[in-house]
């Protein structure tokens, strides 16, 4: 059972699931005091041990039953049900029918005399269909169906059975016997695919746990070091999954830093304010109080080039907001638009939705400098000398004004601006490119083409203060 | 100590709560252990009612952190009982007197002083705050830290050391460590990701809402008074409603509400009348109780509605009593 339980955390841990050594050592100890007797309560042992998260609750329930289910519901033994006559016509219809091919001998066995796959032939079935190289559960429906057809139930099947029931009334099987052979054969087809597919759930869970180490961990990593653009539908849907928890990382880092530095000097006016109460004894001690959490105003490109990015740092600002003093947002393809009352009102990933829906890219073209011109004219007031303004784009401006001015203006009552482009530094000046005139105005500039750069420039903002 | 989960089981029905298989199954797990234990799930679960009921049925104490936005070190641990402390300065000052007279410097002054600080600065001061009482008190005691989820992270961090010695240093008084290490709870209502160190620290138990028939039972225990019958009508409607895609679901404590009022109404059915009375109790935003008139239309018995086509129009829906309802 020892081994089974490290297979499992192995086939958990590829499943994406974070599990450390001291929990495994924890499941151990756990089983020690539940035993194995009840599945119940084995079950919830592990559970709470291994499991420290909502979202991987699922994924704990599909493969625990691989790990530590049935095998599947065993065939059912027709004899019963039949009597010993009309088995041994069915045996010699069998003969007759099939001569000498084994492997629909086989078949039909299982089918109508109730026989159970050894694991040896479950192998070779799966051996043949291709099981050994599938890493992903989506595969599972498709490679039982393989074996299935392997085994010889292909269209033919229906054809055979009917010319196996047409021997077999030749050979004066009564009517109730022929019908209920046929439910037992139904019946045990159900039984054969349901102990397949627990199998090939097994052995794909299996695969998945023998991939190499940097793989197994944690899909995610992988992907954070993936440049957005080269994402597909289902890549980037993975990678949201794991943003709260990515976010919650960078908070961890962003808490720990705010208690090292949390206490200033002493604030002697404070101090003496507060403790006229105890007549002027400082009992009360102030401490001049460092602002650490940081002031943003976030302005996003959204048209298409820089789409996924936006998503993942909206998200990831919003998710960490109680790190955070405060923050605006603005997005903008050709005009400005302040999307601040969004977060205000939902969920991060909803308002994200939401804002990503009520501006479709395609129709304009991208502008920033008219954009910038605007934030100036409208939203100028948001800015003040606390404020880390960050500019998330690729500077593209079609060839249109970069209105330098414009940013002097927002740099002169910032804190700082900061920019993030998701494009490569070779990229910057080549066509519309206007990264390299705004550049040098910038307090500093991150690349974010990844996840993981995105998240690095993100945790930088809580840094220095 | 509970020597079986069986036991765990009935001890916690004692305490009128119905655990399942799995929460007394994880909760003997954690008493075995010796681990916090982290429960999440939907609000209105049960996930601090399951913290006061462990206590009762182990007959401990349960001392209650609540968290909030902006909760720090000084609220969840100890504070210095200024106002004691200068009274004290107060009727002592002729005796400080005294004893500083015949200092010749004010340095001199300012030692003997110094010398007798201990007075002012000892346990006689302290105001000791939830984590500070589970961790001095001379009994084993239950610590519940309620909602963990709304304090800021920094005072996750904190908390975490706390929970992995159960030892504290006050400056003033130097350090103090648990007699007794304290079962813990933490809950978590998952507004946000708490960190990964808390998390393995912790064993996990996920609440999600009730089967129909747990949640019968529940119903049953808490308001004996409803009929057996309308008892079971009402928590299937609640666990329709739970299926439908709502602001927020209503909760095992909304279904007790409900089932109160249905009580006090003396309602012998859930009839359209009915319904439209106490509909509020159940859901809280008005979108949600409109979305629930439509499914009901069709739900109760005897009522006569046309079947119209699908009409997403909300005038069609009639005109409902504001929330009147306390909250709980
Ligand atoms: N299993 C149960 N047995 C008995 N009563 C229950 C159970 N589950 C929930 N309740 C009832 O539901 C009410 C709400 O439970 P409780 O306040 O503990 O929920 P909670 O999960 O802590 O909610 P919140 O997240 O809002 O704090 C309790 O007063 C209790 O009466
Ligand atoms: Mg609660």
């Amino acid at each position: 059972m020892e081994d089974r339980i490290v297979e499992f955390v192995n086939g958990l841990r590829a499943a994406g699931v974070r599990i450390s050594l001291a929990e495994s050592a924890d499941a151990f100890r756990a089983t020690e005091h539940i035993g194995i007797i009840d599945r119940g309560m084995f079950r919830a042992a592990l559970r709470a041990t291994l499991v420290k998260d909502s979202v991987d609750v699922p994924t704990f329930e599909r493969l625990f039953p691989l790990y530590f289910g049935s095998g599947g519901p065993p065939m059912f033994d027709p004899n019963q049900e039949l009597s010993s006559d009309d088995i041994n016509k069915l045996k010699d219809a069998v003969r007759d029918l099939l001569g000498d091919d084994d492997r629909l001998q086989q078949l039909l066995r299982y089918l109508l005399e109730g026989a159970n796959p050894t694991r040896e032939e479950m192998e070779r079935l799966a051996n043949q269909a291709g099981v050994p190289l599938a890493r992903h559960p989506y595969q599972q429906q498709w490679l039982t169906r393989r074996m299935l057809r392997q085994l010889g139930l292909d269209e033919e099947f229906q054809e055979l059975m009917a010319q196996l029931f047409q021997k077999l009334e030749q050979m004066g099987m009564s009517r109730e016997a022929m019908q209920r052979l046929a439910q037992i054969a139904e019946e045990n087809l159900q039984r054969l695919e349901e102990q397949f597919e627990q199998y090939v759930g097994m052995q794909i869970a299996q695969n998945a746990a023998k991939q190499p180490r940097e793989r197994q961990t944690f899909r995610g990593p992988d992907l954070m070091n993936r440049s957005f653009s080269s994402l597909n539908e289902r890549e980037i849907a993975e990678l949201r999954n794991q943003i709260r928890r990515l976010a919650s990382r960078l908070r961890s880092r962003a808490a720990l830093r705010q208690r090292r530095g949390k206490r200033g000097a002493l604030d002697s006016k404070r101090t003496i304010r507060a403790n006229l109460r105890h007549a002027s004894i400082p009992i009360e001690l102030k401490h001049r109080r460092r602002h650490l959490k940081p002031k943003l105003v976030l302005i996003c490109d959204i048209s298409t080039s820089v789409r996924a990015v936006v998503e993942f740092m909206l998200r990831l600002v919003y998710e960490l907001q109680d790190q955070i003093h405060s923050a605006r947002s603005f997005v903008f393809i050709d005009d400005i638009r302040d999307v601040s009352a969004e977060f205000a009102q939902h969920r991060p990933e909803i308002a994200v939705q939401k804002v990503l829906d009520d501006n479709p890219p395609g129709y304009y073209n991208t502008n920033l400098g008219y954009a910038l011109t605007h934030f100036c004219k409208e939203h100028l007031g948001t800015v003040d000398h606390r404020t880390t303004v960050i500019i998330l784009g690729d500077g593209r401006n079609n060839y249109a004004s970069p209105r330098l001015d414009s940013f002097q203006e927002i740099k002169k009552r910032a804190r700082k601006v900061v920019w993030f482009n998701p494009e490569n530094r070779r990229q910057w000046g080549t066509g519309d490119s206007d990264m390299l005139v705004y550049e040098p105005l910038c307090d500093s500039v991150h690349i974010v083409g990844k996840l993981a750069e995105l998240a690095e420039a993100i945790d930088h903002l809580f840094e220095s203060r | 100590m509970f020597k079986d989960i069986s036991e765990v089981k009935s001890a916690l029905a004692a305490q009128q709560y119905i655990a399942t298989d799995e929460i007394a199954t994880v909760v003997y797990l954690a008493q075995k252990l010796q681990k916090p234990l982290l429960v999440e799930g939907p609000a209105g679960v049960g996930k601090t009612e399951l913290a006061k009921a462990w206590a009762g049925a182990a007959k401990q104490e349960l001392i209650r952190l609540q968290c909030y936005e902006g909760l720090d070190e000084t609220k969840a641990l100890y504070e210095w009982e200024y106002a004691k402390q200068m009274l004290y300065t107060q009727l002592l000052r002729d005796k400080l007197h005294d004893l500083l007279s015949d200092s010749k410097t004010l340095a001199e002054a300012a030692d003997k002083l110094a010398d007798e600080e201990d007075v002012f600065f000892s346990k006689r001061f302290l105001l000791p705050r939830p984590l500070l009482r589970a961790i001095v008190s001379e009994t084993p005691t239950h610590l519940l830290i309620d909602e963990i989820d709304r304090a800021d992270a920094e005072f996750e961090a904190f908390l975490l050391e706390v929970l992995s010695d159960f030892q504290i240093s006050v400056p003033e008084l130097g350090t103090i460590k648990a007699q007794h290490l304290p079962v813990v709870i933490l809950t978590s209502n998952n507004t946000r990701e708490l960190s990964e160190a808390l998390k393995r620290r912790c064993l996990y138990l996920y609440i999600d809402y009730p089967t129909a028939e747990a949640e019968l039972r529940i119903v049953k225990l808490k308001v004996p008074d409803l009929s057996p019958q309308l008892a079971k009508q009402a928590v299937e409607l609640v666990q329709r409603l739970r299926k439908l895609d709502l602001k927020k679901h209503p909760s095992v404590s909304e279904t007790i509400d409900w089932a109160r009022a249905l009580v006090m109404l003396n309602s012998k059915s859930l009839d359209q009348k009915t319904l439209e009375n106490t509909l509020t109790v159940l859901l809280k935003h008005e979108h949600d109780v409109m979305r629930a008139q439509r499914l009901l239309s069709e739900f109760t018995i005897g009522d006569e509605k046309e079947e119209g086509e699908d009409d997403d129009d909300d005038d069609t829906v009639p005109p409902l009593p504001r929330r009147s309802s306390p909250k709980r």
